[in-house]
């Protein structure tokens, strides 16, 4: 009598395929910014009685050491108002506000003139503090 | 012949899914606790406009800012001392015309002082006006 052997097939378990799927999709979601700014360097004011974030399309920073940059990208401040006018094209009045990052060490011969260009292009500033606690 | 049959009442459910159930859950909470939105102060600056007649700007409270010293209409203030000085001269003013509050600022003036100082007039419901000097080229005849 011929014994026939069935030959031992290994499966991988592919259950959890789906969620690792998501997981990785996730994560680049998190990774992926749009508006990454990460990379300068700044220290924030502190303030009392601040607001809550406004919705910003747009970020101007100023660095430790006094560099304009727009969206993470170093800028002068000739090109400043232009640009900020093309990010906000179409937006509502309401909407139009310019995330404003600048260092507690920053000196006003730059932080006016940055000011006044984004007030320039029609747009709000909201200046990003640290919330002093009483 | 006693025929002993299992009781097989206790079902297990499968558990192979709780590793990524529980490594899910995990990500989701350090996802909500990292993202922290950026508080701050929203301001509404008038766009500029050359103001020649110096008689018209008297009129406006006005702050100066140096690198050492906040000064609210020429007299000398401890920058928390600035909204209540505000609130002072700001009331009973209902035109917004009537509460604009011009900024000057040194060139060397920190960052930290203008901001605090256009909170300050922020929370009295002033207007905040920035002031900056224009330079201009003058040629005198030989």
């Amino acid at each position: 009598m011929k014994i026939t052997r069935r030959t031992p097939r290994a499966e991988i378990p592919s259950m959890a395929m789906g969620d690792i799927a998501f997981n990785l999709i996730i994560f680049f979601v998190i990774l992926a910014r749009a508006q990454d700014d990460s990379h300068v360097r700044w220290t924030p004011t502190r303030a009392a009685n601040v607001e809550n974030p406004a919705p910003a399309r747009v970020s101007v920073a100023i660095d430790v050491d006094n560099n304009r940059y727009l969206n993470g990208q170093p800028i002068g401040l000739s090109q400043l108002t232009g640009r900020i006018e093309e990010l906000l094209r179409g937006v509502e009045a309401d909407e139009r506000v310019v995330q404003f990052k600048v260092h507690r060490d920053a000196t006003t011969m730059v932080l006016e003139p940055t000011a006044e260009a984004i007030a320039k292009a029609g747009a709000d500033v909201f200046v990003v503090v640290e919330e002093e606690t009483q | 012949m006693r025929i002993r049959r299992r009781n097989n009442l206790l079902v297990e459910p499968p558990s192979s899914a709780t590793g990524d159930i529980a490594f899910n859950l995990v990500v989701f909470f350090l996802v909500c606790a990292s993202v922290q939105p950026e508080k701050g102060i929203r301001l509404t600056i008038p766009s500029s406009e050359t103001v020649e007649d110096k008689s018209q700007q008297s009129k406006h409270v006005e702050i100066l800012l140096t690198r050492q010293t906040v000064a609210l209409d020429g007299s000398f203030i401890d920058v928390d001392q600035l909204l209540p000085a505000l609130e002072a001269k700001l009331r009973g003013k209902t035109r917004e015309e009537d509460r604009v509050v011009v900024v000057k600022s040194s060139p060397d003036t920190p960052a930290h002082r203008w901001i605090r100082a256009v909170n300050a007039i922020k929370q009295a419901r002033g207007v905040v006006t920035i002031q900056v000097e224009e330079e201009r080229i003058v040629t005198i005849p030989e």
